[in-house]
């Protein structure tokens, strides 16, 4: 193995660790799917088959729900298409850091881009962000959410309501701590959190849920500009 | 397998492929001005904030204070700079707690 090939396997393997919180979060909404799916008349085999290809957690249980209560097809995907709109942003912000990537890698990347994968990418330190360590990191979490349905699939009564209601925490607190660590001696940045919070638990009082979040997202980064430092000025 | 449910997860796999696909695709054809790259380097901070609020005030849909707990856990150790896979099992572990009290 040469010099460039190790690098690449550590940059990888540094990946993998990286998505590890994600396990604890993907495997219970999984589960939960899974469930759901074999409920709406889904066979294991299409289960499993909408989890390895579509790979997009709240759409799948959203999905599963409305052609359990008898949803045409295009309903579904219109739905689908608005609550995955978030992903032309996240996607954008994770392609910016992966310049000099060939485009068929880029693409393939792609696929993968989740809320979680997304939020671990773009808080990453520069140097750190390879196609690599990407790849490495959707390893594990493509691998967590396919882990989740057959857990789902397999044994869904095995794990004690509690255990499984715990678990519903894991993805928040993997977002809160992926966020505070940069907000510390940033006051601003803080404000512009707070804020954004605030205007996006607004908004969803009273309009579609992933509307709400694409807008305060993109009007805060907006107003951000104005008066948060970022460091790359 | 059902045709019906095929074209279904087919359908699905087009759009939501489709919004992750286009950055990755057009990206290296894209030259930011420099306030269009701070902008981008907000979201992931608004995107954070939006993912987390309100939703985490609706983890147990009768007890807020499981969110709130369970996140306020997570939130002190990452200040500490506790690694992060402990702050996420700490959180769990204090819902756990939470739903045996």
């Amino acid at each position: 193995m040469d010099g460039e090939e190790s690098r690449r396997l550590m940059q990888y393997v540094s990946g993998l660790k990286a998505g590890l919180p994600v396990l604890f979060g993907f495997v219970p909404v999984g589960i939960a799917y899974a469930v759901l799916a074999s409920q709406a008349g889904f066979s294991p085999l299409e289960t499993m088959l909408m989890s390895m290809t579509v790979f997009a957690g709240a759409s799948q249980i959203m999905a599963v729900g409305m052609y359990a209560q008898g949803a045409g097809i295009a309903a579904i995907a219109i739905t689908t298409f608005i609550l995955n709109l978030r992903h032309l942003i996240m996607s954008t912000c994770v392609m910016n850091r992966m310049k000099g990537t060939p485009a068929p890698l880029r693409i393939l990347a792609s696929f993968f881009v989740t809320d979680e994968s997304f939020a671990i990418f773009t808080t990453l330190e520069e140097k750190r962000c390879t196609i690599w360590f990407y790849l490495g990191m959707v390893t594990l979490t493509w691998s967590s959410w396919q882990l989740g349905g057959l857990i789902g699939i397999i044994a869904s009564g095995i794990l004690p309501a509690i255990v499984t209601a715990s678990f519903g925490i894991a993805l928040y607190a993997m977002f809160i701590s992926l966020l505070m660590p940069n907000l510390r001696g940033n006051a601003r940045l803080a404000l512009l959190v707070v804020m954004t919070a605030c205007m996006n638990t607004a908004l969803s009082s009273f309009m579609d849920s992933s509307w709400a979040l694409i807008a305060s997202t993109l009007a805060c980064a907006f107003l951000g500009v104005f008066f948060v430092d970022t460091g790359d000025e | 397998m059902k045709m019906e449910r095929m074209i279904l997860i087919a359908a699905m796999v087009v759009v939501t492929f489709i919004p992750r696909a286009i950055p990755a695709a057009l990206i290296e054809r894209m030259r930011f001005p420099k306030k269009v790259e701070k902008f981008l380097n907000l979201i992931p901070y608004t995107a954070m904030a939006s993912l987390i609020f309100p939703g985490i005030l609706t983890v147990d849909g009768s007890n807020v204070l499981i969110g709130l707990l369970g996140g306020a856990a997570a939130a002190v150790l990452a200040y500490l700079r506790a690694p992060l896979i402990m702050c996420v099992v700490s959180a769990i572990v204090v819902d756990m707690l939470l739903y045996l009290i």
